[in-house]
């Protein structure tokens, strides 16, 4: 799906500390047309309100808005579940009005939902975004997703797109299975092994 | 729909059924009290109801979703004809008929390389009212004889991209429902175009006549009533005309099996190159000449002459266009148009000069290189209809011969029931595939190359395991062991090799495609080198096999000794990978120092590490086990202690330039190995210079901008230092 919130603020821009802003978690209702109003205005792909609803009604804790001084400025709407035997989740619409770009709120969005992403036992995330969006692929790659696909036209208006992808650390396991595995010489071993050594987490 | 009545009795529909003893209950009241009732985020539905099916729900009347809105104000083809907007002919004037006309060609040509671009071919070629409508044509034999040859064409197109069908995400491409596609008498386009390719060169020559002679030769009627103008636009439709003719031709000449057409296909893409040109040139007249037309908009014109065409109305099909939510597309500017053709047309070229090499290894260099101008869809859909038909290679190799041929065996006795077992016609599949992959877009094909990783190892497993199981199980058949376990090892080696070579063109293909970010070349590079080494070394195996065949046959003892020496000679092919190999190590080790010592070009970041984006970038080929033992930690292990200082001394990058010097010469009838070689060449001068740039100006100097281009070779950079 989408995301704009790219990171050179076009045009006027508004001044505000970033303590200014104030993060929601999806409360109800009333957010829901908030979302859309947000979403409809700054992306280019059609959604009827039942994408909307599908995300915030079966996900609302995956989904924030970002607000100053009683205007929401920002959101992001997000799903999570099983995918291929891995608990994925999925970021389906990231956006930022114009005028607040550039200041790490969309980032500040997206940490958000992927911490609960996280503590939900997500093993992975991922999103499409346009291979254009020099924005979001930037945002993106600082939190370590990693571009795992081009999609040839993906968008309708024939535009590529990646897909990003975001592998959470694995939790440790004993060191000692580990040496075992690696010195098995079969062709046919299972080689999905966990990563070695401790991994940090945010 | 009921429609409420003034006094409260709404009349029945029509299309539900009721009759006396049906009872209407009126449940108005009854809604709006569950609407009050209902609380926010409340939702009444059905049992069946699913928020996710719910999301392909359309919003009727929504213009963004709802594709039977009407944009036009012409509910139907009929109705925009009655209105005038196809007229016949275009014009009573026969000049400014004849400018219509060319418009519409012009036009065609435009929606042609948009739809061949990707888009629907209702929304584009068919949004034509003229070609929706072809009989009413009739009367004006040139536009029917154009639209005619322009809807054989598309069908032809259609015919071999849906041959080839692999084309996954284009697959809008051969959507044709409801269009009508095929009509009687079109296997005579040609036929009609030439009466009236001949009439119009007996206008020109008569023109031509009167201008330079006092008499007239011919008595004929002039194409239009402007005799100034006469000769421009007769050429104009001429050069128009035989465009269409020769594309067709090429197409049907392109469309004879196992290349049996190229030759003559050939002239016709030199005619169509030339005729391309002279449609070009026509502008200046076209353009000049044109009454209503906005000389400023020429660039984004989809005509010559600058005019908008009569008779087009993409709004029409909209509900034909394809499953896609209803979009006003941009069709290609006209000089956009030709230049797409030019370019398929030099790609179809390509395709028909190949020499239909029976050696796998140079079917597959020949498609690597021919995706490096990133031909479009059409030009790949021949590419891939040539290879591969009817399962066999050409259309007339069986895929077990190919095999044999490339994995160097010889003398496989023809009833040995070998063909049939199981492990050889799966391999057999996987390669049919694998050509039928290369042949499709680089960013579909990294995807399934990737994929096939995973089943070329599982048979390489089996022809492991089959080798030495057929050894155990048939004792008694001295030859048919000796023929079986030779086939066996021959085809593990070619595997091997094939297994290698998929691993190495995926990880390159990642440059290409811009899947990689800075940060990240060093493990990339590493990985490379791991494959290509791992590549180099199965190549030489199972070129030394077939060298090993070549030596045994017919040579005298004595002979041997001088063979040795030449066979120490490491192939031109193993070579060109060891300057790969060499370039690989030498940007590891650069980026391996540049972080270690300068702490850049590497990402700390919130949510995983290094080891999680080795992992992902990697996944397939570590769950292929190619190579097998290969982790994380191997990697770290080998790059933790790159220093400037050392690196200097281990000269990668020297090494490349030597070799791909040497390797001039076995390349020499080869200009794309050469241009190659330069380039290697180039890349290996460029990041040795950076190299002892950056070690003297060492690890603390904060002035030093360093960044990785891929200005020479698409897949390996070179390091820029700036002094900011």
């Amino acid at each position: 799906m989408e995301t704009k919130t790219s990171e050179e603020a076009e045009g006027a821009s508004v001044e505000f500390e970033p303590s200014d802003i104030e993060y929601v978690s999806y409360g109800g209702e009333h957010h829901l047309p908030l979302i859309m109003r947000l979403v409809d205005q700054e992306l280019s792909e059609p959604y009827s309100i039942f994408t909307y609803r599908y995300f915030v009604y079966l996900w609302p804790h995956l989904s924030f808005l970002a607000f100053h001084k009683g205007n929401c400025v920002g959101t992001v709407v997000c799903k999570m579940g099983e995918h291929r035997n891995t608990f994925r989740g999925y970021i389906a619409m990231l956006v930022v009005i114009k005028p607040y770009r550039g200041k790490g709120i969309a980032t500040e969005l997206v940490t958000r939902s992927i911490k609960v992403m996280m503590e939900s036992g997500c093993e992975e995330v991922t999103l499409e975004a346009e291979v254009t969006n020099k924005g979001a692929l930037a945002l993106y790659g600082r939190l370590g997703f990693i571009r795992a696909k081009r999609l040839f036209r993906y968008y309708l208006n024939g535009v590529d797109a990646f897909r990003l992808k975001l592998l959470l650390p694995r939790p440790e396991i004993n060191p000692a299975l580990l040496m075992a595995a690696n010195n098995d010489n079969s062709l046919l071993h299972d080689s999905n092994k966990p990563p070695e050594g401790s991994s940090q987490h945010y | 729909m009921a429609e409420r009545g003034e006094g409260g009795d709404a009349p029945l529909p029509a299309s539900i059924y009721s009759d006396e003893q049906t009872v209407w209950a009126d449940v108005s009241p009854l809604l709006e009290a569950a609407c009050r009732d209902l609380r926010d985020g409340e939702l009444i539905h059905g049992e069946n109801f699913s928020l996710f099916a719910a999301m392909s729900a359309l919003e009727i009347m929504d213009p963004k979703m709802d594709s039977g809105i009407e944009h036009s104000g012409y509910h139907s083809i009929e109705e925009a004809i009655e209105d005038g907007a196809a007229p016949i002919p275009l014009s009573f004037d026969r000049t400014v008929d004849v400018q219509c006309t060319i418009d519409i060609m012009d036009h065609f040509l435009a929606c042609e390389a948009t739809w061949h671009k990707g888009h629907s071919l209702a929304q584009t070629v068919f949004s034509c009212i003229y070609l929706l409508r072809l009989d009413r044509t009739s009367p004006h034999a040139l536009l029917h004889s154009y639209c005619r040859i322009m809807r054989a064409t598309c069908a032809a197109v259609i015919s071999v991209v849906s041959d080839a069908r692999t084309h996954e995400e284009e697959d809008l491409f051969t959507m044709a429902y409801g269009l009508p596609l095929k009509g009687e008498g079109d296997e005579k386009c040609l036929s009609m175009l030439n009466a009236v390719e001949e009439t119009i060169s007996r206008q020109l020559r008569a023109c031509k006549a009167s201008s330079s002679k006092k008499g007239i030769l011919e008595n004929i009627e002039p194409l239009q009533t402007n005799l100034d103008l006469e000769e421009g636009y007769c050429k104009a439709l001429l050069c128009r005309l035989r465009f269409r003719k020769h594309f067709y031709h090429v197409l049907m000449c392109m469309k004879k099996p196992q290349g049996r057409g190229f030759e003559l296909a050939r002239k016709h893409i030199a005619s169509c190159l030339s005729e391309l040109a002279y449609i070009y040139n026509s502008l200046e007249f076209l353009g000049f000449n044109a009454y209503g037309s906005c000389q400023n908009d020429i660039e984004d014109s989809t005509t010559a002459s600058g005019r908008q065409p009569v008779g087009f109305d993409a709004s029409l099909n909209s509900r034909l266009a394809a499953p896609t939510p209803p979009r006003a597309i941009k069709i290609l500017s006209w000089k956009k148009a030709i230049k797409y053709f030019e370019k398929l047309l030099h790609d179809l070229d390509t395709i028909c000069s190949f020499s239909m090499d029976p050696l796998l290894e140079g079917i597959l260099r020949f498609v690597v290189q021919f995706q490096k101008s990133q031909p479009d869809l059409v030009a790949r859909a021949h590419l891939q209809r040539l290879l591969v038909q009817d399962g066999k290679l050409y259309g007339r190799d069986p895929v077990f011969d190919v095999i044999c041929r490339a994995a160097a065996v010889s003398d496989v006795p023809k009833n040995s029931g070998i063909q049939k077992s199981e492990i050889v016609l799966q391999l057999g599949q996987l390669a049919i595939n694998l050509l039928k992959i290369l042949c499709t877009n680089a960013a579909w094909q990294r995807r399934k190359l990737g994929k096939i990783l995973q089943d070329w190892s599982v048979i390489y497993v089996q022809l492991e395991l089959a080798s030495k199981r057929d050894f155990a199980e048939t004792p008694n058949i001295l030859t048919d062991v000796n023929v079986s376990m030779k086939l066996s090892k021959h085809l593990l080696i070619w595997t091997e090799e094939q297994i290698y070579w998929i691993a190495s063109r995926f990880l390159m293909l990642g440059f290409e495609l811009d899947l990689y970010s800075p940060t990240e070349y060093c493990m990339v590079y590493w990985y490379m080198y791991v494959v290509l080494i791992k590549l180099a070394e199965a190549t030489q195996l199972r070129m030394g096999t077939s060298s090993d065949i070549a030596k045994r046959k017919g040579k005298k003892k004595r002979d041997l000794p001088k063979d040795l020496a030449k066979d120490s000679q490491i192939p031109p092919m193993v070579l060109l990978l060891q300057c790969y190999i060499c370039l690989s190590e030498g940007l590891t080790m650069m980026l391996a120092a540049l972080r270690n010592e300068h702490k850049i070009f590497q990402r700390p970041s919130a949510f995983n590490t290094e080891e999680e984006r080795f992992i992902q970038h990697f996944e397939l080929l570590q769950r292929a086990h190619v190579p097998g033992h290969i982790s994380y930690m191997l990697f770290k292990e080998s790059t933790s202690h790159a220093q400037f200082s050392t690196l200097v001394r281990y000269n990668y990058f020297k090494d490349a330039q030597r070799i791909a010097k040497e390797l001039r010469s076995s390349f020499s009838s080869d200009s794309d190995r050469l241009v190659e070689l330069r380039q290697i060449e180039q890349v290996a001068e460029h990041n040795w210079i950076a190299l002892n740039v950056i070690c003297q100006a060492g690890a603390e100097d904060p002035s030093l901008k360093i960044s990785f281009e891929f200005s020479h070779h698409p897949c390996f950079a070179i390091a820029t230092v700036k002094r900011s």
